[in-house]
């Protein structure tokens, strides 16, 4: 079946309809490469080498050594942690969904059964610093939602055809319902 | 006549629900005003516990709880251009017009406002309270507040007297300040049925008990009337420091029988306690407007207050007995209330309060200040800096500073996360079904493409 696409600076998106929707619908995001993360990579081991260096000179002082540590702590995780190359959502209406994260030759899969999902919600979050789109599953039975993609953010017009999917599978309609007011 | 124009309004304070409060009900009642009026209304204020992220209120009220921990007296805290991503953000991705922001102790008011201002956008000032001129606290809180208001559209002040106090610590143009007074809802605070019997008088207090709300006025007033009437009785709702002083006051006089102390009431319940009543005594040392007074005239309660603030300036002469802020001048006060008790008409109090002040009319008024705030010219950087430098000969200075640094984070954002990449928020319509049901479903319609 045709695959479609939304292409962004970040993100691309591909709807894989190759088994037919009724059998198993399958959305990947994959993840452009990044230009500045590639510097910080190419960068940490020049950066992890000096602060070898700046430690075998001040050994003795131990704050700096403390502080040196902890530096090359966290380059050595950036140059062995792989990136997210992709991360998908495979409906199957008839079973349930399956979310994978792909790391290089490494995926983690988690498979959620349909009758355990109540509803899947676009809900938007907020940090301290920023404000995003997210998609989450509601579970019956739980009390924290759970979100599709850990890994990545990708913009809203990516999320709803997802969303759309996944409340067509699930047979719940596609609209907000009433939300929960908070009264004064 | 053309169409009146649509605005897109973010309100931003540290104070708005779950706290109850007259700076929090302001907002909320002016939002839900604006609203019906077809503006769209957006409040920000920092998370309240687990209360954090995007809630929605009665009528489609957005609310960003952004996870800022208040550090002081529920204020966020200030970090001058910590809060410049999330507030430029949310503009964004609102497409926000005007930021309205309120009362001068907010920290985060006076950073969303001048974020505002270094991003082009139009801000109104709303200021609650008064503040004094002399301690170091009032000196420095003053010249924050000449900071951010040197460079406001528009200001509102609630009563004449605020907006003379305000003019006077900010050095504002008065033509820059309009008086738009808070109002009450009526249709929740109304007599009761049947009125509670005159064999005795019932005086009722509800206020927090601390020092500014004369709470130490109370302990001298409140022996003194029980000793000259014997058939007046105190209910005392409210709590804070001072209430120990108020349990032994009690203690020493006897008064177990006479003066019932509540605790803390919440504000849904505010009502019934102010119906088993016939006074309503406030003794502030210090109130812009005072909305506890006009709760109370709404139940049909003959009110006595101390003069203070702009207390004189909320109700009429014939609902209101004033006195100082002297325990023998407010005893005085009570007993020409108690003698002109007879004359009142709890249902006539009322349906005056409900023509004298409605929060419609705030909102309206108040869309005039935003329609006036939009024809304000946009100025570029420099023309804003010369206005902070006449701020003072140091201040303004290092005004100016603060101001250039905000600008070039400004600018370094844009460049890190540009205006395209933060999508922009759907409007949420409300519709207005025949049935009540259909009237709360929400459709979400998207300029581009159709959600539903």
């Amino acid at each position: 079946m045709a695959e479609c696409g939304i292409f962004d600076k970040k993100y691309s998106y591909i709807h894989d309809r190759k088994w037919g929707s009724e059998a198993a619908d399958a959305h990947h995001i994959i993840v452009r490469k990044s230009h500045a993360k590639g510097f910080l990579v190419y960068l940490s081991p020049i950066l992890l080498l000096a602060s070898a260096f700046h430690l075998f000179l001040f050994k003795d002082n131990i704050t700096i050594t403390f502080w040196n540590s902890l530096l090359i702590a966290f380059l050595v995780k950036l140059l062995l942690q792989k990136p997210v190359e992709k991360e998908s959502v495979i409906v199957m209406p008839a079973f349930g969904v399956q979310l994978e994260t792909h790391r290089g030759s490494k995926i983690v899969r988690r498979f959620v059964p349909i009758d355990k999902i109540l509803k899947p919600v676009l809900s938007e979050c907020v940090t301290p610093v920023t404000c995003y789109w997210s998609l989450s599953f509601i579970i019956r039975g739980e009390a924290e939602l759970m979100l599709v993609f850990k890994e990545v953010c990708p913009p809203v017009k990516v999320l709803v055809p997802i969303w759309k999917a996944l409340c067509a599978a699930i047979g719940s309609e596609g609209i907000l319902g009433t939300p929960t007011a908070d009264a004064p | 006549m053309g169409e009146p124009k649509r605005h897109r309004i973010l309100m931003v304070s540290d104070f708005f629900y779950p706290n109850f409060g007259g700076v929090e009900n302001h907002i909320y009642y002016l939002s839900q005003c604006l609203l019906k009026l077809g503006h769209k209304v957006v409040v920000m204020t920092h998370a309240y516990g687990n209360r954090s992220g995007v809630r929605y209120m009665t009528g489609g009220l957005k609310v960003y709880y952004v996870p800022w921990k208040p550090f002081l007296m529920q204020n966020t805290l200030p970090t001058f251009y910590g809060t410049l991503p999330i507030i430029r953000t949310i503009l964004i991705r609102e497409k926000i017009s005007l930021v309205h922001g309120h009362q001068a102790f907010s920290t985060l008011c006076h950073e969303a406002l001048m974020h505002s201002r270094t991003m082009g956008c139009r801000v109104v000032f709303t200021d609650h309270s008064l503040y004094g001129f002399g301690d170091v606290g009032s000196i420095h809180m003053n010249k924050v507040l000449q900071f951010t208001l040197a460079d406001v559209s528009q200001a509102i002040c609630v009563s004449h007297t605020s907006k003379e106090n305000t003019v006077l610590r900010s050095g504002l143009p008065p033509e820059k300040v309009f008086v738009i007074s808070n109002a009450v809802d009526t249709a929740m605070f109304k007599p009761a049925l049947e009125r509670p019997s005159d064999n005795e008088i019932v005086i009722v207090v509800i206020s927090r008990l601390v020092y500014r709300k004369g709470a130490d006025l109370l302990v001298e007033v409140i022996p003194e009337v029980c000793r000259l009437y014997p058939n007046v009785r105190f209910i005392v709702g409210g709590d804070g420091p001072k209430r120990v002083r108020l349990e032994q006051m009690r203690e020493k006089h006897s008064l177990q029988d006479r003066v019932e102390m509540l605790g803390a009431v919440p504000h849904a319940r505010v009502r019934s306690v102010l119906i088993s009543g016939h006074i309503f005594l406030n003794s502030s040392l210090t109130e812009a407007f005072c909305i506890a007074i006009l709760e109370a005239a709404s139940c049909g309660l003959l009110t006595v207050s101390t003069r203070v603030g702009g207390v004189p300036e909320v109700l009429p002469d014939d609902m209101v007995v004033l006195a100082e802020p002297d325990p023998s001048d407010m005893v005085l006060a009570i007993n020409k209330a108690i003698s002109i008790l007879p004359t009142i008409d709890p249902q006539v109090m009322h349906d005056r309060m409900k023509k004298l002040y409605n929060w419609h009319d705030v909102a309206k008024r108040t869309e005039i200040v935003y329609d006036r705030a939009l024809k304000c010219s946009n100025q570029s950087l420099l023309e804003r800096l010369s206005r902070y430098l006449s701020c003072g000969a140091w201040a303004g200075k290092l005004f100016c500073l603060v101001v250039v640094i905000d600008f070039l984070l400004f600018r370094l954002l844009q460049l890190w996360q540009p205006a395209e990449d933060i999508e922009v928020v759907p409007d949420i319509l409300l519709s207005q079904g025949e049935d009540k049901r259909d009237a709360d479903k929400l459709r979400v319609f998207n300029g581009d493409q159709c959600l539903k």
